[in-house]
């Protein structure tokens, strides 16, 4: 519990790390429908495709410093001498990370969800599948990023691009199923359980990697 | 004497050089240990692989403390965006029941509301000496704890580390300053 505080503390004052990208996104999902005709009814299905690759982007950024800081000033290398799991501490990082910049974006794209295709039913419903989704997206930068700790943090990011490729298909048969009218309950299933192996194995893959750049 | 630190034939090579070889010593409760040398020789190397965060080349060494090893390197572990308060919230050591004693004694008393950014190097160091002189650990490493601070702040160290030593605490700690401790000496010029 106190880690969970430490964290938030941390980034609660660090304004511009979670203020940023929150801002970032705002500014992509308000340009986007200002680069196409208003009208369009195509605007719907654009509007997805752009939600997604805008979060992808925004948690890319929100985790550029997330270990950085903590190398720089010698607090990882303070955590690592705890008796403490390493991983636990890092994993509760990440959380915080999506409590603070994951969910408001969550929340803020579902209302766009709601204004643009002004269906009340399709922004509530994309909501579940926004907040996993960055979630996800959080966890997999963050490894990029523990990987290029000390090189920048966009060749790490870069690296991991790949790995979240297939999670954008997926998130492109949900907007599908939800045009259509399917059910998309087992698409979020599916994120979900991405999602619960990721959290066991992302922490403790980046413990590994921290403590390697520690040596 | 229960020993707390046991180090056997270290050796540590960088790059094909070689920092030191076949090191052995035990450090037991109540006693403390100066790593001497100049620069380059591998002292924070040394303290690193007490540590568990280097491992060396060849030889073992091993911890027997039992809490948390208190640890000031030469990086401070401070936020410098957070107030002085801020990190000692941090360091969980805003309610430690001797904190307003070293707080005077170290002259930050007054410096609560600041931003670390804002302290002198000296000040950031006596700050991050907190996390020593609030410890509750058995074992207690310092890489170079006297840079940056003054006279008079080294003398508290020193008065602390005493006392500590009293208390079968093992101390380990690098330095170029003499310091007013009784300690047996690993000169790693001489290795």
């Amino acid at each position: 519990m106190k880690i969970f505080y430490f964290e938030f503390l941390k980034l609660r004052k660090k304004s511009r790390g979670w203020i940023g990208p929150i801002l970032v996104f705002v500014l992509i999902m308000t340009a986007f429908p200002l680069t196409v005709e208003f009208l369009n009814e195509d605007l719907d299905q654009a509007f997805f495709s752009v939600l997604w690759i805008a979060l992808m982007l925004v948690m890319m950024l929100a985790t550029e410093d997330i270990f950085l800081e903590d190398y720089n000033d010698g607090s990882l290398e303070q955590l690592a001498l705890k008796n403490q799991s390493l991983a636990l501490i890092l994993g509760t990082k990440i959380f915080i990370y999506w409590m603070l910049i994951g969910v408001p974006i969550s929340i803020i794209g579902s209302f766009y969800g709601f204004g643009i295709t002004r269906s009340f039913d399709l922004g509530l419903n994309i909501l579940p599948i926004l907040l996993v989704t960055s979630y996800i997206f959080l966890n997999v930068f963050s490894f990029g990023n523990a990987l290029s700790l000390t090189k920048g943090s966009v060749l790490g990011t870069l690296i991991t691009m790949p790995l979240v490729l297939p999670l954008l298909v997926v998130l492109g048969k949900v907007v599908i199923s939800i045009n259509i009218g399917l059910n998309y309950f087992g698409f979020l299933v599916l994120l979900l359980g991405i999602l619960s192996i990721i959290i066991v194995v992302i922490p403790l893959i980046i413990s590994f990697i921290i403590r390697a750049h520690l040596e | 004497m229960k020993t707390i630190v046991k180090a056997t034939n270290l050796s540590y090579k960088i790059n094909e050089k070689k920092l030191f070889q076949n090191i052995s010593f035990d450090v037991d409760a109540g006693s403390a240990l100066h790593i001497k040398g100049g620069n380059g020789t591998g002292k924070t190397t040394l303290l690193r692989m007490i540590l568990g965060i280097s491992k060396p080349t060849r030889g073992s060494i091993e911890s027997f403390a039992y809490k948390d090893v208190c640890f000031t390197g030469h990086k401070n572990a401070l936020k410098q965006y957070l107030t002085v308060e801020d990190n000692l919230i941090l360091l969980s050591l805003n309610t430690h029941i001797n904190l307003d004693k070293y707080l005077t004694d170290l002259d930050l008393h007054n410096s609560l509301d600041v931003t670390v950014a804002n302290l002198s190097f000296g000040q950031q160091k006596k700050l991050a000496l907190l996390r020593v002189f609030l410890n509750d650990s058995d074992l207690i490493i310092l890489d170079e704890p006297c840079v940056g601070l003054d006279s008079n702040s080294q003398q508290i160290l020193c008065f602390f580390i005493n006392e500590e030593l009293k208390k079968d605490k093992c101390i380990i700690f690098s330095s170029h300053i003499q310091l007013d401790i009784e300690a047996n000496i690993l000169n790693l010029d001489k290795l």
